[in-house]
């Protein structure tokens, strides 16, 4: 972290900390700890809705949860705030948890279909369970007393603050953590980061319930600060809001959930004031007029693109004057404002200005970590999490059949693949060898048949296990972290040698930083190893196309695999570098890492295979060494067409 | 066992409403893997507008007029909120955008028709028939009559003419329908008109037997959820059952437990079915090609 960024901080939580004697109104006070609570949540939920890229609608029951675990507890047993705040974090997180797991197991909207039945059946619950909630009548408690004293609003909003402040710091430290690097790695790649061992199910459902939790500890905060809990509240108008906010403060930003937190809370305010609403509103109207002037006299926008725009934020104003009472319209507002961000101002706030910094100040915006650490050959290697202990064959396919609706793209295959060899997959476009390096990292289930992997059958079994066995893959269709930098991506494979927790993150534990170097000076390894040493830090979307192939073989390699599946790893390289790559699956065995390689190019799969397995129609034509494939008949014909006879 | 019959009947009507609904998220889910957010707002407008007709003219002529609404609300809907973030391939996009639409309306609506619930005109007798000693309103007959009539009326002209045979291919493959001719955007507008137009009747057909107001189509939609996800997001038999399940689990629930808890069985069966299976009972799961 720079200094300019530490001093800033610093001078952030200094003014945050003098507020309340510059504004002593309790009113502002209780504001400002409504924004700071709001502000808490919101991180949690920009876990999900930034890094994850779900939607969850169901953060303002969960903020109901904690806010009556708290309740609960303290008005039903008189249990004391210091047991009572950490009890609503962990119920909440449990109900996190039984949300997550099952609304998670599929892609799409389903996370958002069940938070939004869960959001209405809590309030229900919250409203029916009398004996504990005291149903819509609420309940009432008092601030906490510490030492025999009565903490009063002012108390309350340090309190709040060291919560906020800590809440951001584990947040920040996580996200940079390998758990963050998931996170992201899940939503750029789904296929990618499973093959690499990070389970997207299991980091989702990780997200999901920090996020919960995070809720939790913001509701238990929020029974205190109120004194009074009612269902109400925990309404569907405040998921939406909570949205609002982390949409437009600005996602993937430490910064955004809180600037989204001080516009939600003030914007009933505005709101219910209509001379305000009416200034505000021609505000907005006067500078998107203005700016529309500018932007369509120099060409950057059509009159078109900004028609809309421009004639929203012209009816808001003239609403304004029209109307002697806003409040009743506020959710229509709401919705308009949801559309203006999602369309107009994507990455939020935030987003907007960091993008304005970077068009005049590029130096000043990292958005990457710079990783300075320099590989060394003696760090590439390292030992299999899994020794190979198998007796004979590596890997043994029996009778492996994959059926899409009718067709058979695999029909019986049978493949056994012996230690320490190159093994080569040739065939017609079309024949079935991706077919098979999906089904042997488990990206498909075979119709029937049978794998088994260093004495263990691994059918059936989940991409990320079979990748924690030590299969790694490249992809014929390569599958990088877009927006992570090279080496980032190495990291991401190299995610199994972090074994330290959440809690060693939290803490930055000695064990945890240790662990961390390591991965850092074997991952520039690495990327030396495929010649990639220069472009460490530059995002791996803007390799070309031949560099990209290599750094999915570093990736590969990071996973300690004792069997390497290479899909295509020629294609879109030049002649120079084919000869590089032949050198570099030579050292692969060499360094006891059995390869199955797929591959067009003839003159590499001859020169370096040991035995070559040649498929067609899904079917196993021909196998040997290669001398001996390339003069099988079969294999003459299923390449050039017609009867080898005829010829 | 009088009275649980009872309740297994009055289930069936509800449960074929909360089927209509959920018929009109898999209508959109096939051909744009998108949904609208605002189903339960669709049927929402399509009653209040048809109680604001009805007052005009009868009930069976009120009727076209509505469908006709609810096909311009779907194409609304589409346009402003689906197209532009289907353009951008955001998840996150449309969810939001259709949510913020759904709320759009229903405050829109508060503000026209107000905040209290209204009652609407019954079409048919009010008194109940009774077969073996079971009582059902003969507007409940016609829910379920209507729901079908409308849910086969889709289905043929997807099977038989040539327009719905786009609808179906763009279902299975939007990049290869596209690239054999069909404007696949068109046709996503199609489906987001007809599914909007089924939640427009279903409103008129559930609005005689419940109350009508600015906050109906929230808990309809919500429900509905629920439905297309036991039933699974591309089966036409799973809605009918999914929705029979729960109407008639929520009947049952209703009066044996408290009707308070009423709503609860239906999150808690949501849940089973996805940590069972996923895809829903009747769904296919598919798989996806790397």
């Amino acid at each position: 972290m720079s200094v300019v960024k530490k001093v800033s901080i610093v001078l952030a939580i200094a003014v945050a900390a003098l507020l309340p004697t510059v504004w002593p109104n309790p009113y502002y006070i209780h504001l400002m700890v409504v924004i700071g609570i709001y502000a808490i949540l919101l991180l949690g939920l920009d876990i999900v809705v930034g890094y994850v890229g779900e939607v969850s609608l169901g953060h303002a029951a969960l903020f109901g949860i904690g806010a009556y675990t708290a309740g609960v507890l303290n008005f039903q047993l008189g249990v004391p705030f210091l047991l009572a705040v950490p009890a609503s974090i962990v119920v909440t997180a449990l109900f996190g948890l039984i949300l997550a797991l099952p609304a998670l197991r599929v892609n799409g909207p389903y996370l958002a279909m069940v938070t939004l039945a869960f959001g209405t059946i809590i309030q229900i619950l919250i409203n029916e369970m009398t004996f504990l909630t005291n149903g819509p009548l609420g309940l009432s408690v008092r601030k906490p007393i510490f030492f025999g004293h009565q903490t009063t609003g002012t108390d309350y909003y340090y309190i709040v603050l060291i919560a906020l402040v800590l809440t951001l710091f584990v947040v920040q430290r996580i996200l940079k953590s390998h758990f963050g690097r998931a996170f992201e790695a899940l939503h750029d790649s789904p296929i990618a980061s499973d093959c690499m061992g990070v389970s997207v199910y299991a980091y989702k459902v990780y997200a999901f319930v920090l996020s919960a939790g995070i809720a939790g500890l913001a509701g238990g905060l929020f029974t205190y600060s109120e004194e009074y809990i009612s269902p109400n509240t925990y309404n569907f108008e405040l998921t939406i809001l909570f949205l609002l906010a982390v949409i437009m403060g600005g996602r993937k930003t430490r910064s955004g959930p809180i600037l989204g937190a001080i516009i939600i809370v003030m914007l009933p305010n505005v709101l219910s004031d209509i001379d305000l609403f009416r200034q505000i509103s021609t505000g907005i109207a006067v500078f998107t007029v203005a700016y529309s002037v500018y932007a369509v006299s120099t060409g950057q926008r059509t009159l078109k693109q900004l028609a809309l725009p421009l004639l929203a934020t012209l009816a808001l104003a003239v609403s304004g004057y029209v109307m002697d009472n806003i409040t009743e319209q506020r959710l229509t507002i709401f919705g308009a404002m949801i559309l203006f961000v999602v369309y107009y101002l994507p990455n939020g706030i935030m987003g907007f200005l960091r993008s304005l910094v970077v068009k005049f100040r590029p130096q000043w915006v990292h958005r990457h970590v710079a990783i300075l650490e320099h590989g060394d050959m003696q760090h590439v290697w390292s030992v299999p999490d899994h020794p190979v202990t198998a007796k004979g064959y590596l890997l043994e396919a029996r009778n492996i059949v994959m059926q899409f609706g009718g067709l058979k793209a695999l029909n019986e295959v049978n493949l056994e693949i012996a230690k320490g060899s190159v093994h080569g997959l040739i065939g017609p476009n079309g024949s079935g060898k991706s077919t098979t390096m999906n089904v042997l990292t488990g990206i498909y289930k075979p119709t029937s048949g049978e794998i088994e992997f260093n004495g263990k059958v691994i059918t059936g079994a989940t991409p990320s296990s079979i990748a924690g066995e030590g299969i790694a893959r490249t992809f014929q269709n390569v599958q990088l972290f877009g927006e992570m930098t090279a080496i980032e991506n190495v990291l991401v494979g190299l995610h199994h040698t972090y074994r330290h927790s959440l809690i060693d993150v939290v803490f930055q534990t000695p064990r945890c930083c240790k662990e961390k170097d390591a991965a850092e000076v074997r991952a520039a390894s690495l990327l030396q190893f495929v010649g990639l040493a220069g472009l460490a830090n530059e995002e791996a979307r803007n390799l070309p196309y031949g560099k990209q192939r290599l750094l999915e073989v570093a990736r590969a390699l990071a996973l300690n695999p004792s069997l390497l599946l290479l899909d295509e790893p020629a294609a879109g390289l030049t002649a120079p570098d084919i000869k590089e790559l032949i050198v570099m699956i030579n050292k692969i065995r060499g360094h006891g890492i059995t390869v199955i390689l797929i591959e067009h190019h003839m003159d590499v799969v001859m020169s370096i295979c040991d035995t070559v397995t040649v498929l067609d129609f899904g079917q196993k034509i021909a196998e040997g060494t290669p001398a001996n494939v390339q003069s099988d008949i079969k294999v003459i014909e299923a390449y050039l067409g017609g009867s080898a006879n005829a010829a | 066992m009088e009275i649980l019959a009872q309740l297994i009947v009055s289930g069936i009507a509800l449960g074929m409403i909360y089927a209509l609904i959920a018929f009109g998220y898999q209508l959109t889910f096939a051909t744009s893997s998108t949904l609208n957010f605002g189903q339960g707002e669709a049927l929402m407008l399509g009653a209040l507008v048809g109680l604001t007709l009805v007052g005009h003219m009868s009930y069976w002529l009120m009727m076209p007029l509505v469908l006709v609404f609810g096909a311009l609300q779907g194409i609304f809907v589409e346009r402003v909120g689906v197209l532009p973030a289907l353009k951008t391939k955001s998840e996150f996009g449309w969810i939001m955008t259709t949510i913020s639409l759904a709320i759009i309306f229903k405050n829109v609506a508060e503000n026209i028709w107000g905040h209290d619930d209204l009652t609407f005109p019954s079409p048919l007798p009010t008194e109940p028939l009774q077969f073996f000693g079971i009582r059902v309103l003969p507007m409940e007959i016609m829910v379920v009559v209507g729901a079908v009539a409308i849910m086969l009326a889709v289905e043929l002209f997807n099977r038989k003419s040539i327009y719905g045979k786009a609808v179906v291919a763009t279902s299975n493959d939007r990049d290869a329908a596209g690239l054999m001719g069909i404007n696949t955007s068109v046709v996503i507008t199609f489906s987001y008109a007809l599914s909007s137009m089924t939640a427009a009747f279903a409103g008129v057909l559930v609005a005689p037997l419940t109350l009508t107001g600015s906050t109906m189509g929230v808990v309809l939609g919500l429900k509905a959820f629920s439905v297309a996800i036991i039933g699974g997001l591309n089966s036409g038999m799973g809605v009918i059952v999914g929705g029979l399940i729960l109407g008639i689990a929520e009947t049952t629930t209703g009066y044996y437990i408290s009707t308070g808890y009423k709503d609860v069985p239906g999150l808690l069966l949501l849940l089973l079915v996805l940590a069972i299976k996923p895809a829903g009972m009747f769904g296919k799961s598919v798989i996806k090609k790397v």
